[in-house]
């Protein structure tokens, strides 16, 4: 499989197939990333706007400054907050450090055993997804689903390292405790 | 702990219906056509526009050239050759001290920007026939 880089050096030396292998490279990737946070119906508008914007911006795309998947995700995120904003609700919402109390972060290596049952139901995680801050939502995402590195997601959320990795320990237990409830 | 999610999480993956890809690309399609539309317009525009300021500075510059006596100098080159071959160095100078130089470069400046303009006005046309 040919590496997004060259394809992008292609495309702009005026291969325009090369363009149409990135979009079916990620449009699964942008879509299940988007549908997240907007929900199916607008979605797929949303999705052809991110790509719109990835292909007006693709000559200022900088290899040595970040992947193109996480410039993509970074694309996807800000298009995302501007949907949001044009609704006026605010994404990606500001999440308080104190928000857990050191105490309450517990040994979560393991998930128990009825939880993991439970997330196993497709419609299950996704409700519990959905009940997540918009941060952690993005932190499991694509930790989970795009294999992304924290060090990736920081870039994508604009975060320091270890800020990205508490949102993951913090959701992990979000996750089990709203599992727990319902 | 991580390797369970991953394959739970991924269970979960949300795929768009039919074939999304297509539809970007459709997208990209359109929105590229109308870039083209409006760069070949703008240029076309702009190049017919230099045309004019150009057509417009011909004729100034050529009234320039007239009252500063610049062509009354070249002539005295031709006409009188010893006089020339004596003061060659003033008459440079007078020469040069002749030429409406702010409107040649306004000329020039018309004149490039004229050309650039129709070049990429050609060149967006040409991609869009081949587009099509």
């Amino acid at each position: 499989m040919e590496d997004d880089v060259n394809l992008i050096k292609r495309y702009l030396k005026g291969e325009e197939d090369c363009l149409r292998v990135l979009i079916d490279r990620y449009t699964s990737s942008i879509y299940n990333f988007t549908v997240r946070f907007i929900g199916p119906i607008y979605t797929p508008d949303i999705v052809q706007e991110i790509f719109i914007k990835v292909w007006k911006n693709l000559k200022n795309f900088d290899e040595d400054r970040s992947q193109f998947k996480t410039w993509l995700f970074i694309i996807a995120r800000n298009s995302i907050t501007d949907y949001y904003r044009k609704k006026k609700t605010v994404p990606f919402s500001y999440l308080g450090e104190d928000e857990f109390k050191e105490e309450e972060i517990e040994d979560n290596s393991i998930l128990p055993d009825a939880v993991y049952q439970k997330l196993q139901d497709k419609e299950m995680l996704d409700k519990v997804l959905n009940e997540l801050p918009e941060n952690y939502r993005t932190v499991l995402t694509l930790y989970y689903q795009e294999d992304m590195t924290f060090k990736e997601i920081g870039e994508v959320l604009n975060k320091p390292l270890n800020t990205v990795k508490s949102y993951h320990l913090r959701a992990i237990i979000l996750l089990k405790k709203l599992c727990t409830k319902s | 702990m991580d390797k369970d999610l991953s394959k739970l999480f991924k269970q979960a993956y949300n795929h768009p219906e039919g074939r999304l890809s297509d539809g970007v690309w459709r997208a990209i399609q359109v929105e590229q056509a109308k870039s083209l539309r409006i760069q070949s317009l703008s240029y076309s525009f702009l190049g017919i526009l230099s045309l004019g300021g150009f057509v417009f500075m011909s004729f100034y510059l050529k009234n320039q050239f007239a009252s500063s006596g610049f062509f009354q100098y070249v002539s005295l080159a031709f006409s009188d050759g010893n006089l020339f071959a004596t003061y060659w160095k003033e008459y440079l100078l007078s020469l040069a001290d002749s030429l409406p130089v702010a409107s040649l470069g306004a000329s020039f400046f018309l004149l490039s920007s004229m050309l650039i303009s129709f070049k990429k006005a050609i060149h967006q046309y040409r991609s869009k026939l081949l587009a099509i």
